[in-house]
């Protein structure tokens, strides 16, 4: 429920999100802001096998977890947990 | 595996200055919970009225925010000027003051979201902020400019309630009484509720949390707890399928007035069973043959108690 309020939720911050994952195939990153499309953020394995992507996210908070293998997997280093509208636990970040 | 702002380890707390994504219809009630003891150094005292202050001028975010002070408290500082002139000057004049006698800090929770309710309506929030806090600290501010996460979670992604958990290390007594006591005791009397509670805290007493309007007139409606009140507030949130946030607000110690002692860790444990046992008793004492199912989990309860007990005695006596 992000509403026009302020002019501080349309500017978008870039937010790198980090999945340890080594021994995973693909991950990717999944959340409100994606319509928790799998397809929509893939990640890309870095020489050190963390998995990681960037995204302009608004001001606010979001829901999100990454998709190792096809299956959601909280951040272990998220801020916060709730649920998604599956009732799937799902982990939280704030962005300013 | 970390989410983070582009260029920085760890995620950047906002600000408290930040404006927050209020609901035009739905306002944030601010509720303090003043300390029962007047610190002889008000730093922390005067860092949360900073914040105070400026949730006070933000009003078409937040409504006036109240400040619940034990009249004990007031009586006991009645000759102490620096309580009378940060009363007067500050909080009095940031906040509206509630003056109330209460057993317990969860009554003074009661009273003071209890007139914040009054003056709330549907799409509203309630945040409860402990006074009782080393906000002064380096860490301390880094709390405070993450505490108005918690209602605005509730507001923008439309939870019922979100706890605020703080870290700290294993050695820690609130630890160690939630993990040998509050969820021990929790697995006894309610084991698949607190199983559902652990999936999202290991903190279910914090006192930092934010409420929605709907759900704090249902536990409202509920018998309220002169202690240990948020895991009540769980196990409701559980029963009735609410939603449920949690958020990490940062790694802080209590103020050394409020530290605990064995003495106060036993009697934090044997409330949280008392209060475990009348809810079950509430829940369960209409259906046939429960007297004898309440005798076999008092029993194991005491078990529990005792073996929590003897650990707290082994690590803080």
């Amino acid at each position: 429920m992000n509403l026009n309020r302020y002019g501080a939720q349309q500017t978008l911050r870039a937010v790198s999100f980090i999945c340890n994952a080594p021994q995973a195939q693909s991950v990717s990153l999944v959340g409100d802001f994606n319509h928790w499309n799998p397809t929509a953020n893939p990640m890309k394995q870095m020489p050190d096998k963390a998995w990681a992507v960037m995204v302009e996210l608004k001001h606010g908070h979001h829901r999100y977890a990454f998709l190792v293998d096809g299956q959601l997997t909280l951040d272990p280093r998220g801020q916060g947990i709730t649920r998604n509208d599956k009732n799937e636990r799902v982990s939280l970040i704030p962005v300013s | 595996m970390k989410a983070s702002p582009a260029g920085r380890r760890g995620s950047k707390p906002k600000s408290p200055a930040t404006k927050p994504l209020a609901g035009p219809s739905g306002k944030i009630h601010p509720v303090v919970i003043y300390p029962f003891r007047q610190p002889g150094d008000d730093t922390d005292l005067k860092e949360l009225y900073q914040l105070v202050a400026r949730l006070n001028r933000e009003k078409d975010i937040y409504s006036r925010p109240i400040t619940v002070i034990d009249r004990k408290t007031h009586y006991a500082n009645e000759g102490n000027k620096q309580y009378l002139g940060f009363r007067k000057n500050t909080v009095a004049r940031h906040s509206d003051i509630l003056d109330v006698w209460a057993v317990d800090t969860c009554q003074m929770w009661y009273s003071g979201l209890g007139l914040a309710f009054e003056r709330g309506g549907q799409q509203d929030v309630y945040w409860l902020i402990p006074g009782d806090f080393n906000y002064g600290t380096a860490m301390g501010r880094e709390v405070l400019s993450r505490l108005h996460d918690l209602p605005e979670i509730c507001l923008e992604l439309q939870q019922d309630l979100c706890i605020g958990e703080i870290a700290t290390d294993h050695n820690n007594s609130k630890q160690l009484i939630d993990t040998y006591g509050t969820f021990a005791l929790l697995y006894n009397w309610f084991p698949v509720e607190a199983q559902a509670i652990r999936s999202y805290t290991e903190r279910p007493r914090s006192e930092f949390f934010a409420v929605r309007h709907g759900f704090l007139h249902e536990v409202f409606r509920q018998r309220w707890y002169a202690y240990e009140q948020t895991v009540v507030m769980l196990l409701h949130a559980v029963f009735s399928d609410k939603r449920i946030s949690r958020f990490l607000v940062g790694n802080i110690s209590d103020l050394p007035e409020g530290r605990e002692s064995i003495a106060s860790a036993m009697q934090q444990v044997e409330r949280t069973e008392r209060v475990l046992k009348t809810l079950w008793r509430h829940r369960h004492q209409s259906k046939p043959g429960w007297a004898g199912e309440y005798r076999v989990l008092d029993s194991q309860s005491e078990q529990v108690r005792r073996t929590a007990l003897l650990i707290l005695q082994n690590l803080l006596g």
